[in-house]
């Protein structure tokens, strides 16, 4: 794992994507969270706004905007179920700002590091998730560990297919 | 200061996202009378509207993904279904002509059950109307388990309307909005109904758990409940009607929580993981269009009928009644009747006097005439007298053979 500061990673190695990207791979995603569960069923092991929101976070490499766009994701998310808006946005808010925060100091070109870090990132959301609303809000909403897992794999699987993909429509100077 | 802030202002924008967000959730939350947290079942103005707004952001492209997926599908299935389909026409027409008929009569038998229900004071409710639309998205985790539905407000939805399938109950409508509206699933973990063991009368809540499965609580645990049994709707939470399909017993499993209860798991009667069209109740109150008022008034005519025939049967059977002797003679007074004769322990009743005697009546002296037929005879009445085997002569029998 490549190490460099920080200062020179973010001036050197920040990406830049097309404005409607930013609109529309996130909308995208959000759609397809809500579409492709009625397709699957129980096997729509995936959260494609976390893997959005991460990747962004990744790129830009800028806590601000990691955190913003996590917050709006996550919102959204909470606004298509029928619980508390916030839950989600809480656990993508921090999530966004963590992967921005790594993304400035660790190497994350490497699929192996960016795989990892979704896996892990993927958990640690879930974690916040149960936090929130279990300890913060007390509410008794029952989330099995090992759907969690699969999750995390799912995302980590749907990032090693669509980060690249993602990657070719970044602007190159 | 300012040196402060350009250091710390990404935590900052961090720290006040959180604390905005963890308010706006402390506001949705309330803590009931039990000392449990549970969310506002009616979202406020604000929430409402971010829910809108995600809706109006969601909705078109699920719309449009759906709407491609639907006509790609009839495209295969209508290329499919082309052979044959002018016979199946016809004999479908043959059926709803006469499931037309049927429903008027129905829809009356119905109407007079209400009736009596009302009479009886119960509070059960029919199915009149309902209204297809298709489910279009999802909430997009396990933990919600909520889906959408292409026709909301604008359609005459409203919330806490059931949804069903032919199948079985699906859920409920939660929150409606112009064009869609969001429905709570059956198996979702904080929804609720009223069922009832088809077999055993034993009612329970539904709800579902963690992993998306239907459960019925706070039963008593019973060995007269096996796999296998249905469970209907038992119509007392004012969602879905009495009686409609929610599953069967797939296993019992003893309560973690309280010792004497169990937990009933069932297996869905709808395939709550593949829903694509559903019906919506939108009314339990009939509202015949004219078609069906005009069937109803066929359906009415024909009962009143069939009504006027039988009572001429009736009418006929009585009248017969009256003109076929009887035990009783209305000549003789109450105490004189044959029937109260107790000196005869089987009294038959005296034969009746003919208008015309022949020879083959009791009692009478056949006579024979000259041209070989029988004589008329007196209209004097016969003596018991004559009642003498005087039919054993054959000679009379036969007047043929002498002339």
């Amino acid at each position: 794992m490549s190490v460099l500061g920080a200062g020179s990673r973010r001036e050197l190695e920040i990406r830049r994507y097309p404005l409607l990207l930013y609109a529309l791979v996130p909308l995208a995603s959000l759609v397809l969270q809500a579409w492709l569960p009625r397709v699957l069923g129980r096997y729509a092991w995936f959260d494609l706004p976390l893997v959005v929101t991460i990747y962004f976070a990744l790129g830009r490499r800028s806590p601000i905007q990691g955190t913003v766009m996590g917050a709006i994701m996550g919102l959204l998310e909470d606004a298509l179920t029928h619980h508390a808006i916030g839950i989600n946005g809480v656990a993508l808010t921090v999530v966004g700002f963590v992967a921005a925060s790594l993304g400035v100091r660790v190497a994350v070109e490497n699929h192996t590091i960016r795989l990892a870090l979704i896996f892990l990132l993927s958990l640690f959301s879930s974690a916040i998730v149960i936090f929130t609303s279990r300890v913060l809000l007390g509410l008794d909403l029952d989330l099995h560990w090992f759907a969690e897992l699969l999750r995390a794999i799912g995302n980590s699987l749907i990032a090693m297919v669509l980060f690249p993909l993602l990657d070719r429509l970044q602007i190159r100077e | 200061m300012e040196s402060a802030f350009s250091r710390y202002r990404n935590l900052i924008v961090l720290f006040a996202l959180l604390v905005a967000q963890i308010l706006g959730l402390a506001m949705q939350v309330r803590r009931t009378g039990e000392g449990i947290s549970t969310a506002n079942p009616k979202d406020a103005s604000g929430v409402r509207l971010i829910r809108l707004w995600a809706q109006l952001l969601v909705a078109p492209p699920e719309r449009a993904i759906h709407s491609t997926k639907i006509t790609a599908v009839e495209l295969w299935q209508n290329y499919i279904d082309l052979r044959q389909v002018r016979r199946q026409n016809q004999n479908l027409q043959d059926t709803i002509d006469r499931l037309r008929l049927e429903q008027a009569s129905l829809l009356e038998d119905a109407r007079q059950g209400q009736r009596l229900q009302a009479l009886l004071d119960f509070q059960h409710r029919y199915i009149y109307s309902t209204l297809a639309a298709q489910a279009i998205g999802s909430s997009g985790t396990d933990q919600s388990r909520v889906f959408y539905l292409d026709k909301g407000s604008n359609y005459g939805l409203k919330p806490d309307m059931a949804v069903i399938t032919a199948d079985g109950i699906v859920g409920k409508v939660r929150e409606v909005f112009p064009r869609t509206a969001q429905v709570l699933a059956i198996n979702d973990q904080t929804s609720g109904a009223g069922v009832i063991l088809a077999t055993t009368r034993i009612r329970g809540i539904l709800t579902g758990n963690a992993d998306g499965q239907l459960e019925i609580v706070g039963i008593l645990a019973d060995e007269r409940i096996k796999p296998g049994e249905k469970v209907l709707t038992a119509g007392g939470d004012l969602v879905f009607p009495r009686g409609l399909p929610v599953g069967e017993v797939e296993k019992v499993v003893r309560d973690p929580d309280r010792d004497a209860f169990i937990d009933v798991i069932l297996k869905p009667a709808a395939h709550l993981g593949s829903l694509d069209e559903v019906l919506v109740i939108t009314s339990t109150e009939p509202h015949l269009s004219p078609v069906q008022q005009q069937d109803l008034a066929t359906s009415e005519a024909v009962k009143g009928d069939e009504a006027e025939a039988i009572k001429d049967q009736l009418k006929a059977s009585e009248i017969m009644a009256e003109r076929l002797p009887g035990l009783i003679n209305p000549n003789l007074p109450p105490d004189q009747q044959p029937l109260l004769d107790t000196s005869k322990p089987n009294p038959a009743a005296p034969p009746p006097q003919p208008l015309h005697p022949d020879r083959f009546t009791p009692g009478a002296n056949p006579q024979t005439s000259p041209d070989g037929e029988d004589a008329p005879n007196s209209a004097a009445p016969v003596e018991p007298q004559s009642a003498k085997p005087q039919t054993a002569k054959p000679q009379t029998a036969k007047p043929e053979r002498n002339p």
